[in-house]
């Protein structure tokens, strides 16, 4: 089990410190999960590529001290893509909002999710767009407040881990800020895991989501992320009762498939092509 | 000598420009291309891949190119309009890439399988911002080729998106042609003497390396990549310095090819496929006596201003026969004004000029501009 | 019966008819044949939106210098496999010049240089409907003499898949008797 607390100062870049985050802002939460994740890897950083959307979540490739791209609204899955693609030895990680995945990039992360292709997704879920201010997003909760959804939420959400699971992610789990020893094993488990990996993380916007929805101080807002999950993944058994109004979170699929590097390699092996994955 | 298609001409080209990576999403009529890419590339140990779309083509291409490939894409009008947001991205991180459209008529779905000229704008200016751009085109299967394999030399040492225009008839066109065989399959060497802290600005291009630690962004940066601090200067001057490169090496980028202008007394400025008529227009004008030529303008952005103004200086008017409603006119007839008066010709209706039609308005271009100069006499 | 026509340089020549008859690969055979025989060609192809069953048509332009413009507005040799290629491209040739019209297009009565012949029919005795193309280009060429005959053939095998050039090569033979038939020596 990684450990928390050690010095990752190595993994991060100095010189873009301190963050764009708001204080109480569950992202850097995060972002320590990954350098903790980064530390128990044990590859070396320029075998590391970390790639960003746009949002407050898309400027986490500015904090490591690794090759970075901080892309396109919701596309990073395609220049990621591309990237893998070029160096199929790389690690490349990529970290989306909600509405970076699920709204404007939903084709690119289902379409990525269907290849199988060696990412890892980091899907930090804040419930509302953080950066232009509080708009509604795919996954604001019914009747819940955004600044583009004054009078309370009329649509329904999507959920991440059903829509991966659909689109035939072979890595999928769930977690919040609160859980802070779950983060890096999780985030761990999805890097290592060869083939496309979603990790989706609930996380505090206490600027927007918490104020507009009255949800109190940051650790309140951690108080409310433990208090509506619970622990139901593909081995944890639970009633339909105990469900009811909960998130569940845990690991809900990890699984070997072909993989997308190693199928087109075998295709080109098979035309006489020197490309490896 | 081989019957070729303009399509395949581009593949051959881009494998001769060493092309080792193609991202695409179908469209007619540049499909052709991709489902080239996808029989050539794996037995050379490049990279083919489909994608959901034409923006996440585009992406991954751009991600290719940090990766160490030449990397390219096809489409057209449609899937153009959709990528203008990654080539603002591809200009804005200096990231070198090739896109090859095929024009069709628009707006919107528009006749899909019939020619059109109606992206030499968008090309130039599509994407919001500023950037610079280099545009060419191609009236032939040998200059598709041509220019497709010189588009991945300059994509590398400017850094830029460079974009080549053909169209539906271009693409489907078949001619004889003499091509080389393809190369082998291209590999990039990083000069060893190379300033990783500086990846940007007047740098060259170095993809993602184990001893670099780059941030690629699309946000305002200096060449450190660095987007805190005074970037709106560094930034505007990374692109300034662009431009500069560009006006600097202008001789080197802008082609254009010259037919029968030698005495010519009127002038006929034409690109991509309409040249072709442009040029057998020539042949009937001067069967009937007058002294007419063709500039043909194969690179158009930069837009080739003292290349059409010494022209203007030697003709007494230019026509311009283009399959938009008057698009490339617009740079031109600025470059010449006060010098000579142009006409245009203009069509959207996903049919060719004739070589005719060009001679009837160039015919009576002339003679409306010799009875203004007689008013004004 | 049909004078010796008079080959003009350069010789335009458009095929027509729906999408799914060949008429694609029937002009990027005599294309190709053409080049066998040293010369420039340019060859265009035009389809509606969808590429199977719309309107098809493809146009040859064949010299022995380099080519400027690239299509054909009024044809020296027509090829015409459907009714609403016929209505569109009939009357799109230049005087003295020839068509030949498939006889289950139902035109009402051939006009000065059309020649109705039993394309289709003649490619069905042969077992396969899709060879009308090849038959076309058969009796195109004993008319005209477009391009050498040789040249077709080895056109032929150049483009078809080896499965197919049997069928291809008897459809093409078919097509030169149907032709020769109309034509008068000179």
């Amino acid at each position: 089990m990684p450990k928390m607390g050690e010095d990752l100062h190595q993994y991060l870049r100095q010189q873009m410190m301190p963050t764009v985050w708001c204080p109480g802002c569950g992202h850097g939460n995060i972002a320590r999960a990954i350098a903790t994740a980064l530390e128990h890897l044990g590859t070396d950083l320029g075998q590391v590529a970390i790639l960003g959307g746009i949002g407050c979540s898309g400027r986490t490739p500015f904090y490591f001290n690794t090759n970075a791209m901080h892309t396109t609204h919701g596309r990073v899955l395609a220049f990621a893509t591309g990237l893998k693609l070029a160096n199929p030895r790389l690690t490349v990680i990529t970290a989306m909002g909600d509405g970076d995945a699920l709204a404007i990039g939903a084709g690119h992360f289902i379409h990525a999710a269907r290849r199988n292709i060696d990412l890892t997704v980091i899907l930090y879920n804040n419930s509302i767009y953080g950066m232009t201010g509080g708009q509604q997003a795919p996954t604001t909760p019914f009747n819940f407040r955004s600044t583009t959804s004054p009078f309370g939420n009329i649509e329904p959400t999507f959920d991440t881990v059903d829509l991966a699971l659909a689109a035939g992610a072979t890595y999928v789990a769930r977690t919040t800020t609160f859980d802070f020893a779950e983060m890096p094993e999780y985030i761990l488990g999805a890097i290592r895991h060869p083939g496309f990996a979603v990790v989706e993380i609930l996380s505090q916007c206490p600027t927007y989501f918490g104020r507009l929805n009255k949800l109190g101080d940051p650790p309140d807002m951690l108080e409310y992320e433990r208090n509506h999950t619970i622990v139901a993944d593909e081995e944890s058994v639970i009633s339909r009762d105990e469900l009811l109004g909960n998130l569940p979170v845990g690991v809900f699929r990890q699984e070997i498939r072909p993989e997308y590097t190693h199928q087109y390699a075998d295709l080109c092996q098979a035309r006489g092509g020197a490309y490896r994955a | 000598m081989r019957l070729v298609q303009g399509n395949e001409a581009v593949v051959l080209g881009a494998l001769a420009g060493g092309c080792n990576f193609y991202a695409g999403y179908p469209i007619t009529p540049a499909t052709e291309i991709m489902e080239q890419m996808a029989r050539v590339l794996p037995a050379r140990g490049g990279v083919f891949i489909q994608m959901e779309d034409e923006l996440a083509a585009l992406g991954a291409v751009i991600g290719a190119a940090w990766g160490g490939m030449r990397a390219m894409t096809a489409t057209s009008g449609p899937g153009f309009s959709l990528m203008q947001e990654h080539i603002g991205y591809a200009a804005m991180t200096q990231t070198p890439c090739v896109i090859v459209d095929s024009q069709r008529v628009g707006p919107s779905t528009g006749q899909p399988t019939m020619p059109a000229q109606g992206d030499v704008m968008q090309a130039r200016w599509g994407s919001h911002g500023d950037r610079p751009a280099i545009v060419v085109t191609a009236s032939s299967v040998k200059d598709a080729y041509q220019m497709t394999q010189l588009s991945f030399e300059w994509a590398d040492t400017y850094r830029l998106p460079v974009i080549v225009l053909l169209d539906a008839v271009l693409s489907h066109m078949r001619e004889n042609v003499e091509l080389p065989p393809a190369p082998p399959p291209f590999s990039r060497t990083l000069s060893p003497d190379v300033d990783v802290e500086k990846p940007f600005g007047n740098h060259p291009f170095v993809p993602f390396a184990e001893t670099t630690r780059t941030i690629v962004t699309g946000l305002a940066h200096d060449e450190t990549g660095a987007t805190r601090g005074t970037v709106g200067h560094a930034s505007e001057k990374i692109i300034r310095d662009a431009f500069n490169r560009l006006n600097h090496d202008y001789a080197a980028i802008t082609q254009y090819r010259e037919y029968r202008l030698e005495d010519a007394a009127w002038a006929v400025v034409s690109y991509g496929i309409t040249a072709r008529a442009a040029r057998a227009a020539v042949d009937i004008l001067r069967g009937e006596g007058m002294r007419v030529g063709l500039l043909e303008l194969i690179s158009l952005w930069p837009f080739p201003e003292p290349t059409v103004q010494s022209l203007a200086r030697q003709v007494q008017g230019i026509l311009m026969p283009e399959l938009n409603l008057g698009q490339l006119i617009l740079p031109l007839r600025a470059a010449v004004e006060g010098i000579c008066p142009v006409a245009g010709l203009g069509r959207a209706d996903g049919e060719l000029f004739t070589p005719e039609e060009i001679a009837n308005a160039m015919t009576s271009h002339s003679t409306h501009a010799e009875r203004r100069v007689s008013h004004h006499a | 019966m049909h004078e010796v026509f008079q080959k003009p340089d350069p010789l335009r020549i458009r095929l027509s008819g729906r999408g799914g008859q060949g008429i694609i690969l029937s002009g990027v055979i005599i294309a190709q044949a053409a080049m066998n025989g040293g010369q420039f060609v340019v060859h265009t192809q035009s389809y509606g939106p969808e590429a199977r069953l719309g309107a098809s048509k493809s146009e040859v332009v064949i010299s022995q210098r380099e080519i400027a413009f690239p299509e054909v507005v009024l044809a020296d040799i027509l090829l015409c496999l459907s009714l609403d290629a016929f209505h569109k491209y009939g009357t799109q040739v230049a005087s003295h010049g020839l068509s030949v019209v498939d006889d289950l297009v139902p035109i009402e009565r051939p006009r000065e240089g059309q020649i109705v012949l039993p394309l289709r029919r003649t490619a069905r005795e042969l077992g396969n409907e899709l060879t009308a193309n090849i038959v076309g280009i058969g009796t195109v060429i004993a008319l005209a003499e477009i391009v050498e005959i040789a040249h077709v053939r080895q056109a032929i095998k150049e483009w078809v898949k080896p499965e197919f050039h049997m069928i291809n090569l008897q459809a093409f033979d078919r097509g030169l008797q149907l032709g020769g038939r109309f034509r008068v020596s000179a």
